[in-house]
């Protein structure tokens, strides 16, 4: 054992102890210790170095008594060229004669070793085993094994071993441990020299280019082997065998597998110390690579042999919902700038990037301080958000990244040939080119800065990006990756992964297949050229030709590679054309025969043209002769022709654009790939620059922020999801937090206010829900909410509950600031809240008395007088203004008094009077739902005098209602969240308080930090009450009825008004009149704190149980109330 | 603003309608007489690594110049020009010589790539 040690261990060195040996071993620990410790791992190499030790099973196969068997047998059954480098060093069947071979490999690793032999060997011998142990440990450390090793050789290195070796071991033993079982059982000398090489590989020696990637990590480290490896090695592998066994016989068992690696590796040693070389991978199969056609990416710009192209990213531009002006105006502008881009080769390229759904979960959670506590055996917050993820996944969700590129230089003989020569120096295009060409290049940033494209330049890692989202066409991007956000990315790592995808296609196929070999995603892709297009209106009549395959709920890609030709080369072209046509005429004039038609009309038109060619502006005259082409993918060939059937039928229906499926589909998806050689000639579309611009395939629809709840997707041209916190204007965009929801009846209002109030009350919100009808009471019979929330009705409720004077609160000293102009604007505001009471209990006393009574002037006057006499404090009540009233010498005033008093016998107007009951809305819950169930809602289209008794009072309990459930946002800190939801807000109108309410509501809600969702069924309420300057978020549901109104809806989201969106209102959540089921979803337009404006389908399925708790048909309502038998509900959107 | 493509002037169909003074029975696109003027001389050439004879009056080559022109001009269309159908075939055509229905493509490689943050 000892001299198969000793000669495999030193390559030739003589003097290393056991010690040493030890030390060796431990070595080759460290080095995989290194690879583990994250902190550490600097460069590639560490990781080649981790996957070597996986192997490490191997030597428990050779220790058994038939070395040479084993390995054999080892070979046969794995396939891994790593692990053939094992067997060969663990033949153990010829120990020495094979080990020849191994020897050279781990040659490498001896270097390492022979450092700490060297100093440790003299008083290693006996202690040898642990002390050797140790010191390897000690390295590991500071993931310096080198230096440790030094020590271990001196007595200080020995003290330290013993914390080490308990650090270490465990890591290290796995690997070992089943050695020293097999070494144990067949402690002959041979199986334990055998082993080592064996084992010694696997752990760091294996390949000699493994190692040089570790030491280069350790820089520090590596030094000091360096230096020490060639002298001791020889020494150490000579003393230390012996002592290495001993210990490992002795009873390590981890130890025991160490020795032996060194021993078997040691007889070979001492031959030569030849580098190893990874075997050469044979694959059965052709296993080709082609190089793509750019060499090199340099900032913003790509070299090719042959050319360099600068490329740009087109921010997304927003098309719905915008006047025909603006987008006209944006469609020129683009146009000239393609035109200022003649004479350039462009390619636009339209990716996506998957949302990233966990960047979005992460800033909620971090704006969501206190969620609401988990109820156990309900879904936390953390699954809630889990829940929203997922669901944002399955729907798919993709962001389109547009990437212009120009191609604008075509590179000289010297320059590549430059650029070959440097390459072979690890440098790419010489500085003087790259100088010369980044002052070409500011020209393109002039020319696509500007207002239209506003492209800016790209940065190298977006380009990675596209290259490798464009090799890999239509796969799903490497997970966790994202060209934005991720920085653990190092340069180059993304374009490494094109390695990974290979490409099948069969002859003549309509797709190609993709396989990632990583991963094993299969992809099929079809790829679809543009071909005829008719005359398109493009922003009247229709969407933008390149931006409308986003309505279908699957990311494509886009390619269109372009000439932009300048007037001069342009007319050039066209008069050829014209020549052609002409001849052709009179060769049919010649032969006596009738010229079709076709050719002087084509003519005429080619004359036009030609005409506004060499008349008109540059952007008139300018061409875009080129090839565009979208890639469908799908997971199987069957999915991807459906999409691409899909594909082709909308587009040649909607856009009367026929899309062609070509063949030659590998060179097709080959050309999505920025560089690669344009594909086949075929289907090249000429067109007027203005037509390119309206492609358009940077426009989105984006709407909402992106930090609130998902509550669901964008409906319009594309999908994207739709996020909403209602209180990012206050916090964020420093505006009011008014929220106005107008829809008819059925169209989803209540439904979506519940949804929020729900969300927001899961992100801790304090929540009020004021619902007169009643239905979102059963949010609060949800489990997670249960504990939480309370219902309040106020048909049940207490004498006193909406007393009028108590609802209006009056204001802190403490919410002002301090000095003389916070005492000023304190006392404003206290008399102001004066004010406000008194205007609402005159208009409560309008609506109890008999609207013929109220019409009379004198009541007016009187109630006045009355109102005047009451201190306008929380305190007083309207029993007060009553007896005021009768204390009046008038009779009217009696009358008045009277008339209240007979109103005040129905229970519920006994609401009004009196004082409230304390801690009626306490500020604990997290939501409260303010209901007034079986109460009967007046029509406001009928005159006053025909409501009953009890639509009357409905009247001046709704005010009051809303009054009350602001109020109780009032008893809380000023900043904290809270959110109001009224629904119902329509009786508001016409009254001088409902008015002041919502213009206190939108001027308070900055301060207090409170939104206010207002739910109406005519938009009119809220542009009467004027305060639609104050409004932020609005939702406009279906309004299909009265064209009036959907105008005035169009008038609140800031739409141009009789522009053709009336009808979109009107199709809003439009029924399938061949379905028999209901209506799954709710679409609203919504228009955010920043002005967009987009067609959203609200989607809150993805939390469990809320819809069925919103549904509001009677059905689900008999349901809830265990009338029926729970009936399995459909799913409803919003 | 209504938006138009310039593609229809150049579909026009152009085609040869005889020598002057005398009207060929059937009109074919220029392109058309190109191609088989192209092909015969191919066959012929073909014809001649078999035989290693030239005949005087190639009547099979013109043959099966005719049934190719043909053939290829049935999928040639004015945004197909008979290049790219060619060109199609034979490239799809290089293919099916391999045994296998599904033929791996080379992986298309951009490790080699080299990247610089910055231009200059």
């Amino acid at each position: 054992m000892s001299r198969s040690s000793t000669p495999g261990s030193p390559a030739g060195r003589p003097g290393v102890p056991a010690g040493h040996r030890a030390h060796s071993f431990d070595y080759t620990e460290d080095e995989d210790e290194v690879a583990l410790d994250p902190a550490l791992v600097t460069s590639p190499g560490h990781g080649a170095v981790g996957v070597f030790q996986a192997p490490r099973p191997v030597p428990r196969r050779t220790p058994p008594a038939e070395p040479s068997a084993v390995s054999a047998g080892e070979n046969a059954d794995i396939d891994s060229p790593f692990l053939d480098l094992f067997g060969g060093g663990g033949r153990p069947g010829s120990p020495r004669a094979v080990t020849a071979g191994p020897s050279t490999r781990e040659q490498p690793p001896i270097p390492h070793q022979p450092p700490p032999t060297a100093s440790p060997a003299p008083a290693r011998a006996v202690p040898e085993l642990e002390p050797p142990w140790t010191p390897a440990e000690p390295p590991g450390n500071g993931g310096r094994p080198v230096e440790p090793r030094h020590g271990g050789g001196h007595p200080a290195s020995e003290s330290r071993v013993p914390h080490q070796a308990g650090d270490r071991r465990p890591m290290l033993r796995p690997p070992d441990e089943p050695d020293p079982s097999t070494g144990e059982g067949s402690p002959s000398a041979t199986t334990g020299p055998v082993r080592r090489p064996a084992s010694t590989a696997p752990g760091g020696r294996p390949a000699a280019t493994a190692r040089p990637a570790v030491q280069a990590p350790q820089p520090a480290a590596a030094a000091s082997r360096s230096t020490a490896p060639p002298e001791q090695p020889a020494m150490i592998t000579s003393a230390d065998r012996p002592a290495l066994e001993r210990t490992a016989r002795r009873a390590t068992g981890k130890e025991v597998v160490a020795p032996r690696q060194r021993t078997a590796s040691r007889p070979d040693r001492p031959i030569k110390p030849t580098r190893v070389r990874a075997p050469k991978i044979k694959f059965g199969d052709r296993d080709p690579s082609v190089e793509l056609a750019i060499t090199e990416i340099a900032g913003h710009l790509t070299f090719t042999p042959n050319t360099v192209t600068a490329w740009y990213w087109l921010p997304e531009v927003r098309w719905a919902f915008r006047p025909d002006a603006e987008r006209e105006a944006l469609l020129s502008a683009i146009s000239e700038q393609y035109a200022g881009l003649a004479g350039f080769r462009l390619h636009l390229r339209r990716t996506t990037r998957p949302f990233p759904a966990d960047e979005w979960a992460r800033t909620i959670d971090t704006h969501t301080s206190a969620p609401l506590p988990d109820v156990p055996g309900t879904t936390g917050w953390a699954d809630h958000l889990v829940a929203a993820q997922r669901h944002l996944m399955a729907v798919n969700h993709a962001e389109g990244q547009t990437y212009l590129g120009v191609t604008f230089a075509r590179r000289s003989l010297g320059d590549s040939l430059t650029e070959r020569l440097l390459r072979t120096f690890g440098r790419g295009t010489a500085d003087g080119e790259r100088r010369k060409l980044g002052r070409t290049v500011e020209q393109f940033d002039e020319v696509l800065g500007a207002f239209g494209m506003r492209g800016r330049r790209v940065t190298a890692q977006e380009l990675e990006w596209l290259l490798y989202r464009s090799v890999a066409l239509c796969m799903s991007p490497p997970s966790t990756l994202s060209p934005v956000t991720d920085g653990r990315w190092e340069r180059g790592d993304l374009l490494a992964m094109t390695e990974q995808v290979e490409r099948y296609r069969t002859p003549y196929g309509s797709t190609v297949k993709l396989v990632n070999r990583m991963t094993g995603e299969e992809r099929h892709v079809a790829v679809l050229a543009v071909g005829r297009m008719e005359p398109l209106e493009i922003p009247e009549r229709h969407e933008p030709w390149l931006h409308f395959h986003e309505r279908l709920p699957w990311p494509m890609e886009i390619s269109t590679r372009v000439d932009i030709l300048g007037s001069g080369d342009s007319f050039r072209n066209l008069e050829h054309r014209l020549r052609m046509i002409r001849s052709q005429q009179l060769d049919y004039a010649e032969h006596g025969i009738d010229a079709p038609p076709e050719l002087e009309r084509l003519a005429k038109r080619a004359l036009v043209i030609g005409d506004e060619m060499t008349t008109g502006l540059p952007v008139d005259s300018a061409r875009a002769h080129g090839w565009h082409r979208i890639a469908v993918g799908g997971r199987t060939r069957e999915e991807c022709l459906e999409r691409a059937r899909r594909l082709i039928q909308l587009y040649s229906r909607e856009l009367r654009i026929s899309l062609q499926h070509p063949k030659n589909q590998d060179w097709l998806a080959r050309e999505f790939i920025p560089g690669e050689p344009i594909a086949n000639t075929g289907y090249v579309r000429r067109m007027p620059v203005p037509l390119l611009a309206a492609a358009l395939p940077q426009a989105a629809s984006n709407v909402g922020d992106r930090r609130g709840d998902l509550i669901g997707r964008t409906a319009g041209t594309c999908r994207r999801p739709v996020f909403l916190d209602l209180h990012f204007p206050m916090e964020v965009r420093e505006r009011s937090g008014l929220a106005v929801f107008v829809a008819e009846p059925g169209g989803g209002k209540s439904t979506l206010l519940g949804a929020l109030g729900y969300l927001a009350a899961r992100r801790g919100v304090q929540v009020t829900l004021l619902d007169p009808s009643g239905p979102l009471a059963r949010l609060c019979a949800m489990p997670e909410l249960r504990p939480y929330s309370r219902v309040l009705n106020l048909t049940g409720s207490e004498h006193g509950t909406l007393a009028p004077y108590s609802l209006i609160p009056t204001p802190l000293r403490s919410e002002f600031g301090t000095g003389a102009p916070g005492d000023r604007e304190f006392e404003i505001a206290v008399s102001n809240a004066r004010a406000e009471r008194r205007m609402l209990v005159q208009d409560i006393c309008m609506m109890l008395v008999p609207p013929q009574v109220a019409r009379e002037a004198s009541t007016a006057t009187l109630f006045r007088h009355a109102v005047r006499q009451v201190p306008a404090e929380e305190t007083s009540t309207l029993d007060d203004v009553v007896s005021c009233l009768g204390r009046l010498d008038d009779d009217a005033g009696k009358e008045l008094a009277n008339l209240l008093l007979d109103t005040a016998e129905m229970p519920l107007a006994m609401l009004f009077f009196g004082r409230p009951p304390e801690g009626l809305l306490g500020a604990d819950a997290a939501l409260t739902v303010i209901t007034m169930a079986g109460l009967r809602l007046p029509d406001l289209k009928i005159e006053r005098e025909y409501w009953s008794a009890e639509e009357a009072l409905a009247l001046p309990m709704l005010h009051t209602a809303h009054r009350l459930a602001v109020r109780r946002c009032y008893g809380g800190s000023m900043s904290s969240r809270k959110l109001v939801g009224l629904d119902e807000a329509h009786f508001m109108e016409g009254w001088r308080s409902g008015r002041s309410f919502l213009v206190r509501l939108a001027r308070d809600s900055r301060k207090w930090n409170l939104a206010a969702l207002v739910a109406s069924q005519n938009p009119k309420d809220i542009l009467g009450l004027d305060v639609q300057n104050l409004v932020s978020t609005v939702f406009v549901g279906r309004i299909a009825e009265d064209a009036e109104i959907a105008s005035e809806a169009l008038r609140l989201l800031r739409v141009p008004v009789n522009d053709g969106y009336e009808a979109t209102l009107a199709s809003l959540s439009a029924a399938d009149t061949s379905s028999s089921s209901r209506l799954g979803f709710r679409e609203f337009v919504m228009r955010d704190v920043d002005g967009r404006v987009q067609k959203v389908r609200v989607d809150v399925s993805y939390v469990e149980g809320l819809l069925d708790h919103l549904d509001t048909t009677p059905a689900a309502i008999a349901a809830a109330a265990g009338v029926l038998p729970s009936i399995p509900l459909p799913d409803l959107e919003a | 603003m209504r938006l138009r493509t310039d593609d229809d002037i150049y579909r026009a169909r152009l085609v040869y309608l005889g020598p002057p003074g005398y009207t060929l029975p059937v009109h074919l696109p220029y392109a058309q007489y190109g191609l088989f003027l192209l092909l015969v001389p191919l066959y012929m050439f073909i014809h001649w690594l078999f035989t290693l004879t030239v005949e005087l009056f190639p009547a099979w080559e013109i043959a099966l110049a005719i049934v190719t022109t043909s053939f290829i001009f049935r999928h040639v269309d004015p945004d197909r020009p008979a290049r790219v159908v060619i060109r199609t075939a034979l490239t799809d055509w290089r293919r099916t010589r391999e045994p296998a229905v599904e033929q791996r493509d080379p992986r298309l490689v951009g490790s080699r790539i080299r990247i610089r943050e910055e231009l200059a």
